[in-house]
């Protein structure tokens, strides 16, 4: 009974099926082991958020918090220099906008690559299959200059827009997209289909598995993103939620409690949202940019 | 979610037959726009601000060809200086890391492997930290290790009754959280490709080898590993490539210090570009420092390509 039944979505090698029991008490062991040392800071930083600012500091250190207390988030939550609230959404609006318009935009581009002939097509995939190959540090002072001329520092448009024609994305999709037979093709135009409605009807509803993916990637990516809106975001109230609780802990380094209290705020949509797209996430990081 | 959105061009009509070969470059257009004003044209236009002298409050800007460039190779700059004591910082956390964080995957793949009770558990445990975004990683490993109070000083308290070791500003010692913190954040990604490749891999050959009587390190040594070299190469390119990108943990585990000895050579850009108004000799050591990760990536590049061109002969 202790040899788990592969599940749905996991990445198996089915045909391990002999049980040998005590052959895998040892690696049990270690890998519980090792799960213990992998959660020990979560614990900490949770718990740490539940106690008393003597307790937080108090040696030796408190395993479990003596006189537990919820002052820590009512103080986060109510504090005059920043909104932990207001930050989550920002964080929101902003991957949520980026990854619709980023999945839009490289699926409409993939598809000529993937589905049409015309001039210049290879061409211009390898122009941008070579963008690639570009450290985004070569753009990040000029990119930020453009961001003073547009006026777009302190706005959402800093964080959306420089972002958006990844190149990942259209070389992820187009690959999927090559993929699909064409006779799905030949029998949509046979029956007068135009070339948007086989993108529409036929390319994207079999491409669901790529696009998810994709867009898992782009919000995280837009969710995580620290480097960018540090510098581009000043204004306490437009900052994302990454770079919010920099600021937030740079105010109260010695104030341990409120400081875990925050940035346990600050890691709980992470933590649903991984419950949530856990198949997704692991599936798509499994399957995507690798064969073998 | 996404598919319900309309996508915005619909210009096109099946029954105008001239209008077909325009349409592919019109679902290009919008990509190539974008793509255009903020890849291709911040090229240039950092090319441009690197050859002059760029003042914010001034709209002529002066131009100086490549002295800014030429400042990284002078001896005796304060750019020359800490622009190569960062990078220095930065290629030690690659050498120390990489090996590291590949190796801890592996390993932790091989254990993962095969099915083990509580398996699902154990893999969303080692992958969990990595959805972590950077800042909250770094306040909670600064915190891990502060000076007097962290977990790590208490739990060697209790173990060794030994005294508090001021991990944070020692010299040296401040790349410890740094390291075992992006161990502990970007492990999980890894373990995943490699759980992939694993799996991959022909239960046959093992069969095989046990008959033979192979041990399980000989299984691991000349089945095991020979067969995930591809993706370990792989996963060395991008894993040093990501922590060439060395920044949000230093800045907020450490800040750089103690004395500059954590700043990362992004974090040396920024600071010199943003808080030093220094624009021209940032983009100048954009460059630089570009061009020598473009070397990283182009091995990465051609593993795409030679992906590319495989997957197109199907």
């Amino acid at each position: 009974m202790t040899i788990s039944a592969p599940q749905p979505g996991q990445v198996t090698n089915a045909p391990f099926k002999k049980r040998r029991l005590p052959r895998d008490i040892p690696r049990f062991l270690i890998l519980s082991f090792l799960s213990i040392l992998f959660l020990a800071p979560v614990y900490w930083m949770i718990s740490t958020s539940f106690k008393t600012e003597a307790d937080a500091i108090a040696t030796p250190v408190q395993w479990w918090p003596a006189n537990p207390t919820l002052d820590n988030y009512i103080a986060v939550l109510t504090s005059p220099d920043g909104n932990i609230l207001r930050w989550t959404w920002n964080s929101l609006y902003v991957a949520l906008l980026f990854t619709v318009l980023h999945v839009v935009v490289c699926a409409l581009t993939a598809y000529p690559l993937a589905r049409m002939n015309f001039k210049g097509r290879n061409a211009w995939f390898w122009i941008i299959l070579s963008s690639l190959m570009i450290p985004g540090i070569v753009t990040l002072v000029p990119t930020y200059i453009m961001m003073l001329n547009f006026n777009w520092i302190n706005s959402y448009h800093a964080l959306i827009w420089p972002g958006i024609s990844g190149v990942f994305g259209v070389f992820l999709l187009r690959q999927f997209f090559v993929a699909i037979p064409k006779e799905l093709e030949e029998a949509a135009t046979l029956d007068g289909a135009s070339n948007f409605q086989i993108l529409w009807r036929i390319i994207l509803p079999l491409s669901v598995p790529s696009l998810v993916t994709l867009a898992v990637f782009a919000f995280m990516g837009s969710w995580n993103n620290f480097l960018w809106p540090l510098f581009t975001v000043t204004d306490v109230d437009k900052m994302t939620l990454p770079v919010g609780i920099t600021t937030f802990s740079q105010r109260y380094t010695t104030e341990y409690g409120k400081l875990m209290a925050s940035t346990t705020l600050a890691a709980v949509p992470a933590l649903i949202a991984y419950l949530v797209a856990q198949r997704f996430l692991e599936a798509g990081l499994s399957t995507t940019g690798l064969k073998e | 979610m996404t598919t319900t959105h309309a996508p915005p061009s619909q210009h096109t009509t099946p029954n105008k037959r001239n209008k077909v070969s325009l349409e592919p470059y019109l679902y290009l257009l919008p990509h190539a726009v974008l793509f255009f004003v903020f890849t291709v044209y911040p090229i240039g236009y950092g090319m441009y601000i690197s050859m002059h002298r760029w003042d914010m409050l001034n709209d002529n800007q002066q131009f100086v060809g490549f002295e800014f460039f030429r400042n990284l190779f002078t001896a005796g700059t304060p750019q020359f200086e800490f622009f190569w004591r960062t990078l220095l910082n930065t290629t030690l956390f690659t050498v120390v890391s990489v090996p590291l964080l590949v190796a801890s995957a592996l390993g932790l793949a091989v254990l993962l492997h095969r099915p083990i009770f509580g398996r699902s558990f154990f893999r969303a445990v080692f992958f969990m930290p990595g959805i972590l975004t950077v800042s909250v990683m770094g306040i909670l490993w600064r915190w891990m290790f502060d000076n007097q109070i962290g977990l790590v000083n208490a739990a060697r308290d209790l173990l060794t009754g030994a005294a508090p070791i001021p991990w944070l500003s020692t010299e040296g010692l401040a790349w410890v959280p740094i390291v075992v913190g992006t161990i502990w954040w970007t492990l999980g990604f890894n373990m995943t490709l490699y759980l992939a490749a694993l799996s991959n891999v022909s239960v046959s050959l093992y069969e095989a080898a046990s008959l033979d009587g192979a041990t399980p390190w000989q299984q691991f040594r000349f089945i095991t590993w020979p067969m995930l070299t591809p993706i370990t190469l792989f996963v060395i390119i991008t894993t040093a490539l990501a922590s060439f990108q060395l920044f949000g943990q230093s800045l907020t585990i450490t800040n750089g210090g103690p004395s500059r000895s954590t700043q990362s050579v992004i974090q040396y850009i920024t600071e010199e570009g943003f808080t030093n108004s220094q624009i021209s000799s940032a983009a100048a050591m954009g460059f630089v420092f570009g061009l020598m990760m473009l070397i990283l990536t182009g091995a990465q590049f051609r593993m795409m390509a030679r992906d590319v061109t495989s997957s197109g002969d199907k």
